[in-house]
């Protein structure tokens, strides 16, 4: 079961990762992060956007059980 | 104000907007308190009460919301992105692709923030692994005999590293999302955030340290604190700006006649940042190498010269330090030069001068003029928790929630996200929360 859960959590953090670097980037960087100025975001998200949205969610949400259920049951 | 507050909430667009940024900010806080696999929240909470806010991280600290110190999975928080901003920012003076990319407008910024995604995931590794190796080597709980790891071999700690990265990685995203669909810049308003969670625990500790009166002397002076940098955040010098008339077809366009507004403190708190970072790095130096028994002299001389927050040189560096960094970031982000040609190219003159070099030698000199008193308020502000040293106790000065970095941000995102709201709220109806 550990060794499940530990597999799981390797797998899902990389998915992630990668699920997380695929989105376009928002925001501009630091230009705008201090008393910046006030970006609107014309550009809606596409449909491939959005559906990258719910992956992310979903392996977010995975990768949380699988934190949780380790911390579960090593009980340290 | 409150009549602002309901019609704020009203609104169906602005609503759902708040309401998002607030589902967020409990994930967020949430993720904050659940510790990382392989870490024992048993040691590390009796550690924590040990070691009790004379740690040498307090500025990280502060910025991952007390997650650091709770080695949780958000523990390396959004450290890496202000980093990884830091150097990409930096390198589009050096590179010259990257000033290309910066100079191509919007595809190009979204190829640097792209870059900038990148790095803060190489970052958050390695200061991943950094924050790892300190604790398990006992540098993060000095004098705790603890355990933090149990099981150290090298699979779990490596488990325990991703984990930490995709944490990262989560957050960035988060804040993304909050840029995106939310109010106010996502990635501010989580340092906000973080900052402001620290608040109540050091309100109690000074309460508890000291007696009721010097308490409430402590709050009127941050109420004092908080409305001057206020007050310089909103200075601003307007230079006038005269367009003239031009006939575009059959309509008329120009002819009207604007301002140039430069803030006194036009850096932000992006100074303030750099400078603690760099005054950070021999003591993180010596923490990591350093034998802690037998110290070297060049140990002692950090220890007792730099890492000490309430000696003067410390003082004197970071102020020095501030000064220099206000002056760099601006040449870097205020391009005089670009602002005149761009002023020429629409027709745009200042009264008495003429367009193009002169111009930008004019607002050359009164960039640079306005930029001494910024750049002292930034340094004063920053040093000021260091005066506090006795009334907060040892080693709380940077953590100390009411002086230095802490208050220039929250203030620079309360107001920015306020004025966000508030042009929301314009398109519906003029009352706002601004007079």
């Amino acid at each position: 079961m550990q060794l499940f859960l530990q597999i799981l959590l390797v797998v899902t953090s990389v998915l992630l990762i990668i699920a997380v670097l695929l989105h376009r980037g928002r925001g501009g960087g630091l230009s705008s992060l201090f008393g910046g100025g006030m970006q609107a975001s014309l550009a809606g998200s596409s449909r491939a956007e959005s559906n990258l949205d719910k992956v992310t969610i979903g392996l977010a949400a995975v990768w949380l059980i699988a934190i949780i259920g380790l911390g579960l049951l090593l009980k340290l | 104000m409150l009549s602002a507050f309901r019609s704020a909430l009203a609104t169906p667009d602005l609503r759902k907007k708040i309401l998002f940024t607030l589902m967020i900010v409990a994930v967020y806080r949430l993720g904050a308190v659940i510790p990382a696999p392989g870490v024992s929240y048993n040691s590390v909470q009796a550690c924590q009460a040990q070691v009790e806010g004379q740690s040498f991280f307090t500025l990280l600290n502060l910025f991952s919301g007390g997650a650091l110190l709770q080695l949780s999975i958000f523990a390396t928080g959004i450290m890496p992105y202000i980093t990884a901003s830091i150097i990409v920012q930096l390198l589009t003076v050096v590179i010259p692709h990257f000033e290309e990319l910066k100079k191509e407008g919007q595809s190009g910024q979204g190829k640097l923030t792209q870059y900038t995604r990148y790095l803060t995931i190489a970052l958050a590794i390695l200061q991943a692994t950094g924050v790892i190796a300190l604790a398990e080597r006992g540098g993060m709980f000095p004098n705790c005999t603890e355990s933090i790891f149990p099981d150290s071999s090298v699979l779990t700690m490596a488990i325990t590293v991703l984990t930490m990265t995709a944490g990262t990685a989560v957050m960035m995203w988060m804040g993304e999302l909050i840029t995106e669909r939310g109010v106010g810049n996502g990635m501010s308003l989580l340092i906000f955030l973080n900052i402001a969670a620290q608040i109540p625990a050091e309100g109690a500790n000074i309460l508890n340290q000291n007696t009721p009166l010097v308490f409430g002397f402590v709050c009127l002076l941050a109420l004092v604190i908080i409305a001057s940098v206020v007050f310089v955040e909103q200075g601003q010098r307007r230079i006038p700006v005269q367009y003239a008339k031009r006939m575009v077809g059959r309509r008329m366009y120009g002819g009207t006649s604007t301002y140039l507004p430069i803030k006194v403190n036009q850096a932000g708190v992006i100074p303030v940042i750099f400078g603690s970072s760099l005054l950070y790095l021999p003591d993180l130096l010596v923490n990591l190498t350093g034998d802690p028994q037998n110290p070297s002299g060049f140990t002692q001389f950090i220890q007792t010269y730099l890492s000490d927050q309430s000696s003067w040189l410390h003082m004197l560096l970071y102020f020095a330090l501030i000064i220099f960094f206000t002056y760099f970031y601006i040449t870097i982000t205020f391009n005089v030069d670009d602002r005149a040609e761009e002023m020429k190219k629409f027709g745009g003159f200042i009264p008495g001068i003429r367009p193009g070099r002169p111009t930008a030698e004019y607002l050359r000199f009164v960039l640079s003029r306005i930029t001494l008193p910024g750049s002292i308020y930034l340094g004063i502000v920053a040093i000021l928790p260091n005066f506090f040293l006795s009334l907060t106790g040892e080693g709380q000065n940077q953590n100390f929630p009411l002086g230095g970095t802490a208050v220039l941000i929250m203030v620079g995102v309360g107001l920015d996200t306020v004025k966000q709201i508030e042009s929301q709220l314009m398109q519906r109806n003029y009352e706002g929360f601004l007079r």
